[in-house]
């Protein structure tokens, strides 16, 4: 084996070793109905869910997100975790899912502010890969 | 930041909105008042006709001989006016925004398109700066209200740029963001922005006389 194929092979080892970790890191984030958005136009959320609700205190209130809603009434002690949000929020036929967007945006910043706690403008969680 | 943010999005938004729309309304009445009382003749000589051949040479490209004789004012006034309805209009986040708001939505630029268009407007204003600065004619004319107009209606635009491309500091400029277009909003009815409902009065009435009494042309 010549030197500069030795060189090459160290140095994808040690690109490998570098770059996986950072691969492996977004496994953390949920990709929520990240699918249904067939036209993405935001770098997509991380939101980690664990980390999330224990910061917020929010590990016994899994309702709070996941809720159930009967002909447009909230059921009050039952809980949609094997749901996913499009399941109900989302429009057919819109690639860009303005309706779906909006429910999001509504639920996460409308929390926020509540709570002034956490991110509420548009760059604070759709970050762009630096 | 999530005070000033809630009352931003909130209570001042509307604020703008308001007088945005009751300013406008009020600058029409008492104009149509004034003209009615210091100026009948301009009801006399308005002529639709003559009117709406005036305002249709002023709104075409290099319709009227002041736009050949200036070729780069003519490209950049055009694009200018032009990138500042289409990009705040319908720029994806606003749209957005809208949707969230009062469940509405529309077409949407490109993020490239939105992005090149909020930076013609940027650089239209820093044109349109340097030119009240170094030509002399419009020097003469300027005053700081002028720099400062255009410093609002720049600001918009900069910051939205900067928002979207999350330079360093984005999350305060996007407030900045917020407030800077609402104050172009709400100055709109007490400026010379006011010329967005009113230049098709004055050309109009321009275009009367000239057609109808001077029997020239007015472009």
């Amino acid at each position: 084996m010549n030197t500069t194929v030795r060189q090459l092979i160290l140095l994808i080892l040690i690109s490998a070793g570098v770059l996986l970790p950072s691969f492996s890191f977004s496994d953390d984030c949920t990709n929520i109905d990240e699918a249904t958005f067939t036209e993405k136009r935001r770098p997509f959320v991380c939101f980690i869910h664990d980390e999330h609700n224990e910061k917020a205190g929010l590990e016994e209130d899994c309702a709070l997100c996941h809720h159930t809603y009967e002909e447009g009434k909230l059921v009050a002690d039952e809980s949609s975790e094997d749901m996913a949000c499009s399941e109900c929020h989302a429009k057919e036929n819109d690639p860009k899912q303005f309706e779906l967007t909006a429910t999001y945006h509504q639920r996460c910043r409308g929390c926020h502010l509540e709570k002034k706690e956490g991110p509420i403008t548009c760059g604070a969680c759709h970050k762009k890969a630096k | 930041m999530y005070d000033i943010y809630a009352i931003i999005t909130g209570p001042l938004a509307w604020l703008s909105f308001a007088v945005f729309l009751g300013g406008s309304l009020y600058r029409f009445i008492s104009l149509y008042q004034l003209a009615r009382k210091k100026d009948g003749a301009v009801f006399q000589y308005m002529n639709l006709a003559y009117a709406l051949r005036s305002i249709a040479h002023w709104l075409t490209p290099f319709g009227a001989r002041n736009m050949r004789l200036n070729p780069v004012m003519t490209v950049v006034t055009f694009s200018f006016h032009i990138a500042l309805f289409i990009a705040p209009l319908f720029v994806f986040a606003h749209v957005v925004l809208l949707e969230e708001s009062f469940g509405i939505h529309w077409i949407t630029l490109s993020d490239r398109v939105a992005d090149i268009l909020s930076m013609v407007v940027v650089f239209s204003c820093i044109f349109f700066f340097a030119r009240r600065i170094m030509r002399p004619e419009v020097k003469y004319l300027t005053t700081w209200v002028d720099i400062v107009i255009l410093i609002i209606v720049a600001a918009p635009f900069a910051t939205g740029v900067w928002v979207f491309h999350q330079w360093a500091g984005f999350p305060t400029m996007t407030l900045v963001h917020i407030l800077s277009g609402e104050l172009m909003l709400a100055i709109i009815p007490f400026t010379k922005l006011f010329h967005m409902f009113l230049f098709p009065f004055t050309r109009g009435y321009i275009g009367s006389e000239f057609g109808g009494v001077r029997m020239a042309k007015d472009w």
